[in-house]
């Protein structure tokens, strides 16, 4: 006997995704979904963006590790809030695991919440976790071709940092190419180029932040 | 591997209301831009219907291309080699029809 289903597959994990965006939107929260390979550079980039936004918006992550909690270590050198979710075997954050670290954040004292997912291009594009909006960044020691390799991730991200742009001329990454490839699979992508090591487009990237924050809330940033 | 659990729950929950006692085939649909591994997918599918009323079932995964219609001059394409621009007119602002989705569409049981 046959019988007809058409169930999406990721509904139960979209439906949690859903409650976490209305959480966010209540408690006045940006969310994001930061998404690369693993030592893309996620974690120096929310150190330097923890250090530009000081005075400005509050910075809250929620950091995603196979193991161990050195990431949300280095955060809190920084003083940035961070919460650890160790994910055991999973390569990538769902909407439920975010859900359950949201009683150890304090939403109502954060303005960008970002969600540091697992190092990998593929699983975590896959699962919503209620963001606001993905940020997928690469660095210049990979391929330039990895837009097309990891379409998706790409095609569902709303900005694309390209970060590592100091060691661009030790590397045979072509950024033009890369760029090209990317806008391939989404002719819309925004592109910043940055360096955390020598604060590049760290400016632009901070502004950005601030213009999708006052687009969701209308509103200067809270003292 | 969180896919496949996915779908074993979504197709067992189905049977189990129909007063099933067996799955033996499971079709699912899985757009181009999921760029889903057809054999991870099954290998994960046969470990996580062990031990339930999926084990031994036939995981058919119908993979769809992607498929778009242009807002400008109206053109449905097939998007190929991840081009995302109108086989038409040029233009990059269209719609997607097709490509995204993933899911379960039915189930044969015993």
């Amino acid at each position: 006997m046959k019988i007809n289903v058409m169930t999406d597959i990721l509904e139960a994990n979209d439906r949690i995704a859903t409650a976490n965006a209305e959480t966010f939107k209540k408690n006045g929260n940006l969310a994001l979904n930061l998404i690369s390979s693993p030592g893309a550079g996620k974690t120096s980039l929310l150190e330097k963006t923890g250090d530009a936004l000081k005075g400005k918006l509050r910075l809250g992550v929620i950091a995603g590790d196979i193991e161990t909690m050195r990431d949300s270590e280095r955060l809190q050198k920084h003083k940035i809030p961070a919460v650890q979710l160790t994910t055991g075997s999973a390569c990538h954050l769902d909407a439920n695991m975010v859900a359950s670290a949201l009683p150890h954040v304090d939403l109502k004292k954060t303005d960008i919440l970002v969600i540091e997912n697992v190092g990998n291009l593929v699983c975590p594009a896959e699962f919503k976790v209620g963001e606001d909006f993905k940020v997928v960044m690469l660095s210049v020691t990979e391929g330039d071709e990895k837009p097309l390799k990891y379409p998706l991730v790409f095609r569902e991200s709303s900005l694309l940092l390209i970060n590592k742009i100091d060691l661009l001329k030790y590397t045979n990454f072509n950024l033009k190419e890369a760029k090209a490839n990317a806008r391939r699979v989404h002719p819309e992508l925004n592109i910043i180029d940055i360096s955390c090591v020598t604060g590049e487009g760290i400016d632009e990237w901070v502004a950005w932040l601030n213009s999708q924050y006052q687009k969701k809330f209308g509103a200067k940033p809270r003292a | 591997m969180a896919i496949a659990r996915n779908i074993v729950d979504i197709a067992v929950a189905v049977a189990e209301k129909e007063g099933a006692i067996r799955i033996t085939r499971v079709n699912v649909v899985a757009g181009e831009l999921r760029a889903i591994v057809p054999e991870q997918l099954i290998f994960g599918f046969g470990l996580m219907a062990e031990s339930t009323i999926a084990s031994g079932a036939y995981l058919a995964l119908e993979i769809t291309p992607v498929i778009c219609k242009c807002r400008k001059c109206g053109n449905e394409f097939t998007i190929q080699d991840y081009r995302y621009i109108c086989t038409n007119c040029g233009s990059q602002d269209f719609d997607t029809l097709s490509g995204i989705e993933l899911r379960v569409k039915d189930i044969e049981v015993e």
